[in-house]
């Protein structure tokens, strides 16, 4: 479903080269809750662009559904993006002149779908995130957790096989993180693959399946059983 | 403002120039265009409209006499005017003369003739015939010797005055009063030669076109009728009469003579007024003056107001720098406002490290300041270029008259003001508003936004 | 259209000031660039008005005798006669005055004796050379024959009339309407009358700013030179101008002492007098309105520069949740699109309250909805044009930004 295979990125600054990713290989199947744990710089970030199509890599090779992604036109990687893919940001990122039901809009925007249908999705992303009744807010007049849980309804609204998140709750509170955590977990639930790159050895052991890196490279992974038992052993390698 | 304070933020403005060089160079250009096309305009407007002798606004009247067809009105180039004609016939405007009851009084048309007799080849040269009154009326400047007193107004005495450059010209800039010339083979003695001098507009005769300078000689108006001259402006006629001898053309309906008089009070105007219309009815009775009476004391303002000696095309150019240098400011005000709250962060943690909204504002208006001031002075430079350009281009339209134009070049002085001004309106207006938006956000605004 | 206005329009007016900054300027181009063009092409309809006169190739020379030696008869004989052996010389001829130079002599005129008019009518007393002096065509009747031409009036004769005229079709026109005028009369004011003998057209008189500039009449009969010139108009084969030009200033300025030549001149340099006034307004509004629209553009690009700068986070996010390039390009042009659409409903307003102040300075008719037309769809084209490039920046944004702390 998704299979990176010796993944090389490399950040070619002025005098030094930076290996983020290095010979990396992962397979996620479909409906998986893969958690992404590794120190700062380790490469976490660099991994779920490849992954999200938001960044390109050197050598390797990756598929998604079966398709090598290596040979997809910028427009075709934006499609895939859009049909497939789901975005979640450690800074929400939501669009501050628009309110929230035309920030979880954006990305229905951009397919065709019907005024109706997209009114309905909308409607019920927000009501999956518990914000229907702010539609005409502006991100502005919400909470951190109010503005991250926008944010997911924006990336479910689009109904996409994976979910990418990029420390989503490293801006939020204990109880926010939590309530986020749970909300990504009913989404899971309803069939999604999720792919969550966090610090907190906590939620990460909530996860399916735990990929740590170090410099670029998995240095140990190791499956949880569902909602199981915090694992003392893992927190930092 | 604290000096120091004042140093810190041209400090922080020059370094926000550097920051974006481009935007800056583009607001200073906005700026300097609006302002240069704006002192050429008004230059203009000014040169062409302005009252030249305006300190004598309540004391200088041209007199004219609604003489015109009983049938119909005075026209101008087939439109009327519905003014009396601007020009006197003969026998009213020597009236006027001789009723000696102005302080002073002119009685002058334009002619030309040809200057001998001084060495150099002959020289044909507008001359005008006038009376003595003219140069003290008009308060004109002399360089040499004076002007003729009213002794030698009549019977006419050979005197002629020059003006400086035609002195330049003849006599190569000499005090030659005391010499003579021949004006159309007629000996004449200099007794006054002119300083610069250049009314603009040339209020007088408002035939010849604003920009025209004023003649090059001056002669006694009695000369006029003892030449058997005629007028090389217009003469204005409407009556079937006969004009074939000297005597049937000085007694017809013709209008030709312009007519000024000095009156100081306003006992004097009435005086005046009183007399003009005595004398129109006198002159109805025996059978002249066909047309409702209309007879004027008409000042310099209202004259040049009557007379249209601003074309409609300066005052749509006067719009249109308006509207240009209104495009300028807005431009500005919207570059310096995107460039201010682009800045808005660091602004913030200004406000946040305890800087008072007044030091904000103050902070933003320096370099508005400099911005303006900068483009201001470059819209100076470059109006004064401009306007060589147009000064050159109407030059060029006056070959026949020699002289007269070092003045036009002076970048005249109620035009610096003017410049000046719009200047410093121009810097209040396009920084005002963008300082005080950025000024007046509240500091967590500034810092929530990024 | 994958991107409708709405949300576009809602995030615009959040932040309006900018772009309601631009819209007025978009507005007062508009106005100004309409109104400008406007009068700058019925200033070059009024340029390119046929004159009928040949006049590149005609050059005028002012005389003026100053002594009481000086006849003129006997001179303006001499002159001419030199004039017409010039090489290259096609016709010369005596006259009052100049066309196109702006000063020259009008008459009343009329069908009837007795009728009362006060149209003037600029009138040429020229000899039997004088229409190929100019080089107008007669479209009917006959040229002025040799016998035709009548001495100068004397010195106290400052009204008597000629026997033939030449009249402009415009003359005939307004004195006889569609009647064949040949071989009717004319009366002045006096009631005296002359023939009509010929017709030209088209011709202009000196009066380009008239509002009948071709009310214009021949007379045959040699001018008098009251006023102290005579003038002589000379026409020469195309490219023998110049030279035929100065060897007459050379010969005439001292052929005669008793006289001098005031001047020698083109018939260009009096037309290029005549129309100094509009050429300088047309250069003058078309050099201000081209400032002007560069000075809204570069307002235009600079809105939509720090529109693309201040945003480069949200064009990441929007392109990691699925946006192509162009749709990130056209999110900026519809955003120019709507502010420059503001600016120009506004702009038609204020174009049409400025035609209206203009049509009651000039006496003129009301804009032309054309030119309204034209300027919007320019506006717009240049305000889409100015806007393209940042838009072409922001589809550079890589998605990754949304990721990336920067
Ligand atoms: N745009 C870039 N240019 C150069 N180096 C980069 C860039 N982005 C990331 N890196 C480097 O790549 C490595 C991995 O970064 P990242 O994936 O963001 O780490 P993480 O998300 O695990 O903290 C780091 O060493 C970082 O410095
Ligand atoms: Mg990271």
């Amino acid at each position: 479903m998704l299979k990176m295979q010796d993944v090389s990125k490399v950040y070619r600054t002025d005098l030094i080269e930076t290996y983020a990713l290095r010979e990396f290989s992962l397979e996620v199947s479909a409906g998986e809750f893969v958690a992404i744990t590794g120190p700062s710089g380790s490469g976490k970030t660099t991994f779920l662009n490849v992954a999200g199509l938001l960044e390109n890599f050197e050598t390797g090779s990756y598929r998604i559904d079966g398709t090598d992604v290596r040979g997809l036109s910028d427009d075709q990687r934006s499609r895939l993006r859009n049909e497939r893919i789901g975005f979640i940001f450690q800074s929400f990122n939501l669009i501050p002149d628009l309110n929230i039901y035309d920030n979880v809009d954006v990305p229905l925007r951009y397919r065709r779908l019907s005024t109706r249908e997209r009114h309905e999705r909308i409607g019920s992303a927000l009501d999956l995130v518990g914000l229907s009744s702010r539609m005409k807010h502006m991100p502005s007049q919400l909470s951190g957790g109010q503005q991250q849980r926008v944010a997911i309804a924006r990336a479910i609204a689009g109904d996409p096989a994976f979910l990418l998140a990029d420390e989503p709750t490293g801006n939020l509170d204990s109880l926010m993180a939590r309530q986020v955590m749970e909300l990504l977990e009913q989404i899971n639930e309803l069939g999604t693959t999720i792919l969550l790159v966090t610090h907190d050895p906590e939620l990460a052991r909530r996860a399916q399946r735990n990929v740590h890196l170090v410099d670029g490279q998995i240095s140990d992974f190791r499956t949880y059983e569902p909602r199981a038992a915090p694992d003392a052993g893992l927190a930092h390698a | 403002m604290q000096a120091s304070l004042l140093g810190y933020y041209s400090h922080l403005a020059l370094r926000s120039f550097r920051r974006n060089p481009g935007l800056t160079a583009l607001m200073v250009l906005a700026i300097a265009f609006g302002v240069a096309v704006c002192i050429m305009t008004l230059t203009v407007y000014h040169a062409m409209s302005g009252n030249p002798i305006w300190w004598k606004n309540d004391r200088l009247y041209t007199v004219t006499m609604d003489s015109w067809d009983p049938n119909s009105g005075f026209t101008r180039g087939n439109a009327e005017t519905h003014l009396p004609p601007p020009l006197m016939t003969y026998r009213d405007a020597t009236t006027v003369l001789h009723a000696g009851l102005a302080e002073r009084t002119v009685v002058m048309f334009e002619s030309s003739g040809v200057i001998s007799g001084t060495g150099g080849p002959p020289l044909r040269t507008d001359t005008r015939f006038t009376t003595g009154d003219f140069f003290p009326m008009f308060d004109v400047p002399f360089l040499y010797g004076s002007g003729w007193s009213r002794s030698a107004d009549d019977p006419p005495q050979p005197v002629v005055v020059l003006s400086r450059s035609m002195n330049e010209r003849l006599f190569a800039g000499a005090n030659s009063v005391g010499r003579t010339l021949r004006w159309n083979d007629h000996e004449f003695r200099v007794v006054g030669v002119l300083d610069y001098w250049f009314p603009r507009p040339l209020f007088y005769d408002v035939t010849e076109g604003s920009f025209a300078p004023p003649e090059d000689l001056f002669i006694p108006f009695a000369w006029g009728r003892a030449l058997d001259l005629r007028s090389a402006g217009n003469v204005d006629c409407w009556k079937a009469e006969p004009l074939d001898t000297s005597e049937q053309f000085f007694n017809s309906e013709c209008v030709w003579l312009q007519t000024w008089v000095e009156l100081p009070d306003r006992a004097s105007r009435e005086r005046m007024q009183a007399f003009l219309d005595n004398y129109w009815a006198e002159q109805r009775r025996g059978g002249r003056f066909g047309r409702p009476r209309d007879n004027r004391l008409t000042n310099v303002g209202q004259w040049l107001r009557d007379q249209q000696v601003v074309d409609n095309d300066n005052r749509v150019l006067v719009g249109l720098a308006f509207a240009f240098l209104l495009v300028c400011l807005i431009n500005t005000v919207g570059l310096l406002l995107a460039k201010f709250l682009s800045a808005a962060a660091i602004t913030g943690v200004r406000r946040a490290l305890g800087a008072s909204r007044r030091q904000v504002f103050m902070q933003h208006l320096t370099e508005v300041a400099l911005i303006a001031g900068t483009g201001s002075a470059l819209g100076l430079g470059l109006g004064a270029l401009g306007l060589a350009a147009v000064h050159h281009m109407y030059a060029a339209a006056h070959l026949g008259r020699p002289g007269g134009y070092q003045e036009l070049m002076h970048f005249d002085r109620t035009g610096v003001l003017w410049a000046i001004a719009l200047a410093i309106l121009a810097t209040l207006a396009a920084g005002l508003y963008p300082a005080w938006r950025v000024g007046r956000l509240p500091p967590a605004v500034y810092l929530k936004s990024q | 259209m994958s991107l409708s206005v709405r949300p576009i329009l809602s995030a615009l007016m959040r932040n309006r000031t900018g772009a309601v900054l631009v819209a007025m300027q978009v507005a007062i181009a508009l106005a100004v660039l309409v109104n400008a063009l406007y009068i700058v092409v019925q200033r070059i309809e009024k340029m390119q008005r046929p004159l009928g006169i040949d006049v590149d190739n005609i050059f005028v020379v002012q005389a003026s005798g100053f002594t009481d030696r000086y006849d003129q008869t006997s001179s303006m004989r001499e002159d001419i006669d030199y004039l017409r052996s010039l090489p290259g010389v096609v016709a010369a001829s005596p006259s009052n005055g100049i066309p196109l130079s702006g000063s020259g002599s009008a008459t009343t005129l009329t069908a009837h004796p007795g009728v009362h008019s006060t149209d003037g009518f600029n009138y040429y007393e020229v000899d039997e050379q004088g229409l190929d002096a100019l080089g107008v065509r007669l479209v009917a009747g006959r040229n002025f024959r040799h016998g035709d031409i009548e001495p100068s009036r004397a010195k106290n004769d400052a009204s008597s009339f000629v026997s033939n005229v030449i009249l402009s079709r415009a003359t005939a026109l307004r004195l006889f309407g569609q009647d064949d005028p040949l071989g009717k009369a004319v009366y002045d004011d006096l009631g005296q009358s002359a023939t009509v003998v010929g017709i030209v057209d088209p011709v202009i008189g000196a009066w380009v700013g008239d509002r009948h500039p071709d009310w214009v009449m021949f007379m045959s009969r040699l001018p008098s030179g009251r006023y102290g010139a005579v003038r002589y108009l000379v026409r020469t084969r195309p490219g023998a101008r110049d030279a035929a030009m100065q060897q007459a200033e050379s010969h005439l300025s001292r052929s005669n002492p008793d006289r001098v030549i005031t001047f020698v001149r083109t018939l260009n340099y009096f037309r290029d007098l005549s129309y100094l006034g509009d050429r300088s307004m047309g250069i003058y509004l078309l050099t201000v309105t081209l400032l002007m629209v560069a000075v809204t553009c570069l307002g235009i690009f600079a809105l939509a520069t720090f529109n693309v700068t201040t945003r480069t986070r949200q064009i990441g996010t929007r392109r990691a949740v699925g946006a192509r390039r162009a749709d990130i390009v056209q999110y900026f042009l519809v955003e120019n699109g709507l502010i420059t659409t503001a600016g120009v409903v506004g702009g038609c307003a204020l174009a049409l309250a400025t035609g209206y102040w203009l049509s009651i300075q000039y006496e003129l008719p009301r804009l032309n909805l054309y030119f309204l037309v034209g300027g919007v769809l320019l506006l717009w084209g240049i305000g889409q044009l100015a806007a393209l490039q940042p838009a072409r920046r922001a589809a550079t944004v890589p998605p990754s930004v949304a990721t990336r702390n920067v």
